[in-house]
């Protein structure tokens, strides 16, 4: 328990909690930033995993119909409607920017301000094409076929208020992500995290252990996101 | 030395309370009996461990005070004491538990005999029904309730048609004979709670709960409404009788069925209805109409 | 950085004989060498930063608990007012029952959240938790300040919720819908939707501080300051504080949701209701729904109250009984226990909610097992009593106090987990002296305990101790005999949340003893004056303590400078060489070896491994 040799643990379990347990730190060697933001999203696991087990609760036992998910979220192309379409390319597009928000990672990494930058910025522009869709689609159902908080042509009211409520959530999620990726976009073009300058609020220090800290956020999102597509349009 | 003492007459104070308090539980006029022995039963080892606990505080509080050339014992750990006071508890708690979920399992399954009563509660109020002949309530939905159908039955179920409406608050049982209380509500929570049955359960709006009991004394209780409903909550009483069979089949047949309760309401609507027509013609062809529409 | 840090080890321990890592002679001093460079602090300079906007947790802390003492002040008057109406109906004709229930429910909510739960981790966690570990500050000073600030608002918006058009909610601290958002209820407009707000608001700004906490204490602790050598008033605020952190999410969501049905009217808690012979548009909603997210939220939360309790406690405990914590590990891992176990018994809140009648089964046993841990902490803190040299002080009787009223209360939790007992008592004022028992009174003991214990730390001068017994044994003996007999009124029947019922053929023989609770609460509520007096008075006119004044040996009393300065340790940082517990060890020739004694200077004392 006390032994502050960590070079000679010994193995499994007992080893494991030696080592955690041991001064300092218990993650040996992550970052307080990362240890802080991986800390957050376990609770911000509970979040959604609260809005999403809710919504499983309620649309198990309502009585009305729950609307078809193919039907409402299709989109007509040249006249032929195609279920999932939309979700489709928004799914691609947040997909897609996590590979963006990884290359950004590595190249945060190896220093090379340019194309992190570069990268930092593509994931933010992802993440604002992602946001646009959504809002499109929200006005598409909102305008075009009906659907409100409180009640819809389809079936079960509260078809309508789980989804507003929970993609608005996620959105919201992915809008604050966006504006972060932006203005660190704008720090890493200036170098902020080659000369040590200050933050604005914390005047603090940083360095690009934060694109990664940021990353795990953005990954994150886009995790939720495979869930909530999951449960509201392939259920 | 005072502050032992002082502690000690805390202990002695509370086992005195007990054993002479004039409040205590009112007698039970139902088939619970067993509730009340866990109850005295959770007294009996929560009360002992209570005591030993804080008795054994006080001896320490007279024997370890300090003093300046005393020096405190060194022994972080005891493992076997450890243990072996971790399985006594654990022991203590079974104890305590088999009994109760023995009762509990009586308690969630309704003997098949019960008779069927729905209480329907409101801001604030109640009212019962009761099967008819056929022994089966008829289905419901506040969604049907109007004037002329206080509690929503569903016109299209026959077995609703006999069922017996007590638009009263006071509700009559018959001794000996287990009840399963189904409970509505068309608003917000309620709890239909006699102190004397010791049974409760929450009316939840959108579904029906049920508990049951067998009223065993004669007698008039009073009904409370036990989960909080709005500014109303303290004042939603009621009350039960509980009776021998022939004086409650007696009350019983006070009581209108559906479809008594239908036919009167259609008489006087005709009745009202005629005097609109005379009234005001026109009026009530569009009323009419309208209502045919929907 | 690192390489400084490591040469000034050498230094700090010449009797260094090999400084071997591999075989050899172990140097019985070695400590491992720093793993995170030293902490970059931002110095206020106005007194804005410094006092107001500070990043500094020791003035975090001292704000939230002064925030939470003015909403602890405003929730006992409160509770003096309900008492009159109970006690002495109709003695005052503003009291209706619409103001009764506002004024109960402001009551619970403030208490329970705003009060203890602020006081507990915002004030006693910010301002202990960096000194305890050895560390300059939390880990993330602004983001902990922010953290204050939005639990001010969140008191703002709370308090402003007394001044709307129909007043504060009065839905219950349950918030139980659909009651909560709909006409009925006092406060149903403006209030809820501000009392869902405050709460919102509350948990953003707890998540804030809460992140701060738990990595200050993974990532942050000072060298050889392993977890297993940390007090246990670290151990039980860090549990309570990942308690709040995946239990608060389950307040938030059902918050998102309540305040959707109230704004937008979506149908998530409301079922098809008739009001008035009106239908309401709401349609297809669970009730249920809600019961299970708040009480998912709701049992963590009184045990977030209760952990960091028991964690003070125990060290309190200790230090005045001059005698280590009997069965250190045993205590920890109960605490842990008891904080995972919290997440498996919520529904026994819901015993006669209408949910499933088969979950009592489960519930009522993982509600008893959570006695056995429990029951340990119990044993341990009466076993450190035992053999040991107990100081009579104020802060003992704190403790003394905490252990019978706890006791108490826990086992009337007992009767409530057993699912067939909770049946006739639910919903009684059985359920209502079971809490303040436990709830209510344990922990303030502690609280003010903790005050008595720390206050020379905070202020350089001690508490009154004369005025602090008057306080003790009248806020004790009074708060027992308000609580104890209220069991009683359960066992006839008394439903809570009743204005009056009077005119119940049952009733009159509680009349005596509700006026009797009532004139108790007045006196105790009145008593709680004489420790703001002490505490006024003492600031300035208190004997002056010195450092270290009680002989603790956890790293809080072991600062350069008391009070602690702005980064707490000066030049270098404390290295811990053993647990905060070494008490009367044999053969030292002082009663306590503080935590950053090395081995070598205490020889002959025969320190068990730890
Ligand atoms: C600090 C707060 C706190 C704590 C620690 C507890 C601890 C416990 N509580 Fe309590 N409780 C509340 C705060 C708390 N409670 C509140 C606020 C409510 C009401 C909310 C509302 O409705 O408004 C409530 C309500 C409540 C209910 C619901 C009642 C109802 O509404 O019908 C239940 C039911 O199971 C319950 C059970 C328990 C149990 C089993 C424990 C256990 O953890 C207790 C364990 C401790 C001991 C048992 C004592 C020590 C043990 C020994 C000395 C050993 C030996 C003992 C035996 C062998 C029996 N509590
Ligand atoms: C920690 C929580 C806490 C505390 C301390 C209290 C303290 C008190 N409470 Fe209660 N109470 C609740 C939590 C608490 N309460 C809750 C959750 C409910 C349920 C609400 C609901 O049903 O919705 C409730 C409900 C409740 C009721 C039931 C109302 C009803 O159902 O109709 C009653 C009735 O007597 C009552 C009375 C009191 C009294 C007289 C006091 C006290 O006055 C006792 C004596 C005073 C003290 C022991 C000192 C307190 C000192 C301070 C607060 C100052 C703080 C300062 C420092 C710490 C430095 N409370
Ligand atoms: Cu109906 Cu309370
Ligand atoms: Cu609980």
């Amino acid at each position: 328990m006390t032994d502050p040799n960590l070079n000679k643990l010994p193995g499994g379990f007992k080893g494991m909690s030696t080592d955690i347990g041991s001064d300092q730190t218990a993650f040996k060697g992550v970052n307080w930033g990362k240890a802080m933001m991986w800390i957050f999203l376990l609770s911000d696991t509970f979040v959604f995993s609260c809005f999403l087990i809710a919504y499983m609760k309620v649309r198990a036992s309502v009585v009305d119909d729950w609307p078809y998910p193919s039907e409402v979220f299709g989109l007509e192309v040249a006249g032929v409607p195609v279920p999932l379409l939309l979700i489709a390319i928004m799914t691609f597009v947040l997909i897609t920017s996590s590979g963006t928000m990884a290359l950004a990672v590595k190249y945060g990494y190896e220093k090379n301000r340019k194309l992190c930058g570069l990268f930092v910025l593509l994931t933010a522009i992802g993440g604002l094409t992602f946001v646009g869709m959504q809002a499109f689609e929200w006005s598409k159902l909102i305008f075009h076929d009906g659907v409100r908080p409180w009640g819809n042509p389809f079936g079960a009211p509260q078809f309508g208020a789980f989804f507003f409520m929970i993609t608005g959530f996620h959105g919201t999620h992915v809008s604050i992500g966006v504006i972060f990726l932006f203005i660190f976009a704008r720090k890493v073009y200036r170098g902020d995290f080659d000369t040590g300058r200050r933050g604005f609020f914390t005047t603090m220090k940083s360095d690009y252990v934060a694109i990664e800290i940021l990353g795990l956020y953005w990954h994150f999102v886009d995790l939720v996101w495979v869930f909530i597509f999951a449960f509201f349009y392939l259920w | 030395m005072w502050t032992g003492i002082v502690f000690l007459a805390v202990i002695v104070g509370s086992i005195a309370f007990h054993v002479f308090t004039p409040w205590w539980w009112t007698d039970i006029a139902s088939n619970w009996g067993a509730m009340d022995d866990t109850i005295i039963l959770t007294f009996w080892i929560g009360g002992g461990v209570f005591i030993l606990v804080c008795l054994f505080m006080v001896y320490c509080i007279f024997k370890f005070s300090y003093k300046e050339n005393r020096k405190a014992e060194y022994k972080p750990e005891d493992k076997k004491l450890e243990t072996r006071l971790t399985w006594i508890t654990a022991l203590g708690v079974a104890a305590l538990l088999a009994p109760g979920l023995l009762v509990w399992n009586e308690y969630i399954r309704v003997p098949p005999n019960a008779i069927n009563i729905e209480v329907m509660a409101w801001q604030w109020g109640w009212k019962y029904r009761l099967p008819g002949e056929d022994n089966k309530l008829g289905t419901s939905s506040v969604k049907n309730i109007s004037d002329d159908n206080p509690f929503g039955i569903n016109n299209d179920d026959p077995h609703g048609k006999d069922d017996i409406l007590i638009e009263s608050s006071e509700l009559h049982l018959e001794k000996n004979r287990p009840v399963k209380i189904l409970l509505r509500s068309i608003d917000v929570l309620h709890n239909f709670y006699v102190p004397q049955f010791r049974a409760k359960m929450d009316a939840v709006p959108g579904v029906i709960t049920y508990y049951w009991f067998e009223p065993n004394k004669n007698g008039e209780y009073e009904v409370l409404c036990a989960e909080y409903c709005g500014v109303g909550h303290y004042a939603m009483r009621a009350s039960v009788v509980v009776q021998d069979k022939k004086d409650y089949k007696k009350w019983l047949a006070q009581h209108k069925t559906f479809s008594n309760y239908l036919a009167e309401k259609f008489e006087q609507n005709s009745l009202k209805k005629a005097k609109i027509v005379k009234f005001n013609n026109l009026l009530s062809n569009e009323k009419s109409i309208l209502k045919e529409s929907n | 950085m690192l390489d400084d840090i490591n040469k000034d080890k050498k230094h700090s321990s010449p009797r260094t004989k090999s400084s071997s890592i591999s075989g050899g002679e172990r140097d019985v001093d070695y400590v491992r060498p720093a793993d995170i460079p030293d902490q970059e602090l931002y110095h206020g300079h106005s007194f804005l930063t410094k006092w107001i906007f500070c990043q500094d947790a020791k003035v975090i802390g001292v704000q939230y608990t002064l925030t939470a003492v003015f909403t602890g002040v405003v929730g006992l008057i409160l509770s003096w007012m309900m008492r009159m109406q109970l006690g002495f109906p109709e003695l005052f004709p503003f009291l209706t029952a619409e103001s009764y229930y506002q004024m109960v429910t402001m009551h619970g909510m403030i208490m329970v959240v705003y009060l203890l739960t602020a006081l507990f981790l915002g004030g006693f966690g910010n301002y202990l938790i960096p000194l305890m570990v050895g560390a300059r500050d939390m880990v993330f000073p602004y983001v902990n300040m922010v953290s204050f600030w939005m639990f001010f608002v969140a008191v703002v918006v709370l308090m402003a919720s007394f001044f709307v058009p129909g007043g504060p909610t009065g839905a219950g601290w349950t918030l139980y819908p659909p009651q909560a958002i709909i006409e009925g209820t006092p406060g149903s407009g403006a209030g809820i939707l501000l009392m869902l707000v405050s709460l919102s608001l509350f948990v953003i700004g707890f998540t804030m501080g809460g992140l701060n906490y738990v990595i200050t204490i993974l990532q942050a602790r000072t060298r050889g300051m392993t977890l297993m050598r940390m007090p246990l008033t670290i151990w039980g605020i860090f549990t309570a504080t990942v308690l709040a952190l995946l239990a608060f999410p389950a307040l938030f969501v059902s918050a998102i949701m309540m305040t959707l049905d109230k704004v937008l009217g979506t149908s998530f808690f409301m079922p098809v209701m008739m009001k008035a012979g009106e239908l309401l548009a709401y349609d297809g909603g669970s009730p249920i729904l809600f019961q299970h997210l708040f009480w998912f939220f709701g049992h963590p939360e009184v045990y977030i109250v209760a952990l960091p309790a028991f964690g003070i406690v125990s060290d309190l405990i200790s230090v005045h009984s001059r005698k280590n914590i009997f069965g250190y590990r045993m205590m920890v891992w109960a605490i842990v226990g008891i904080g995972a176990l919290s997440f498996f018994v919520w529904a026994h809140h819901m015993y006669v909610s209408g949910m499933s009648p088969w979950f009592g089964f489960f519930f009522a046993t993982t509600t008893l097992i959570i006695a056995v841990p429990t029951a340990l902490k119990v044993y341990n803190w009466i076993l450190t009593l035992w053999r040991g040299n107990i100081r009579i002080n104020v802060v003992m009787l704190f403790c003394l106090g905490f252990i019978v009223t706890f006791v108490n209360g826990g086992i009337t939790g007992i009767f409530l987990g057993n699912v067939i007992v909770d049946v006739p008592l639910s919903d009684t004022y059985f359920v209502i002296a079971h809490f303040h028992m436990v709830m209510g009174i344990a922990p303030l003991m502690v609280i003010f305990g903790a005050i008595y214990h720390w206050f020379p730390l905070i202020t350089g001068r001690f508490l009154d101790e004369k005025l602090g017994k008057l306080h003790f044994w009248i806020t004790f003996l009074g708060a027992y005999s308000i609580y104890f007999p209220m069991h009683y009124l359960g066992f006839i029947g008394v439903p809570r949340r009743y204005f009056e019922m009077y005119n119940s053929p049952y009733m009159p023989s509680t009349i005596g003893m509700n006026e009797f609770i009532s004139i108790a609460v007045f006196v105790v509520g009145a008593a709680q004056f004489i420790f703001f007096f002490n505490v006024v008075k003492s600031i300035r006119l208190g004997k002056p303590s010195g450092k270290n004044p009680w002989k603790a040996n956890s790293l809080e009393w072991l600062t350069p400078d008391v009070p602690p300065a702005h980064g707490n340790w000066g030049e270098k940082l404390p290295v811990v060489h053993r647990w905060a517990y070494d008490f009367s060890v044999p053969g030292a020739k002082e009663d306590y070896i503080p935590q950053t004694t090395p081995p070598s200077e205490v020889i002959e004392a025969e320190v068990e491994k730890t």
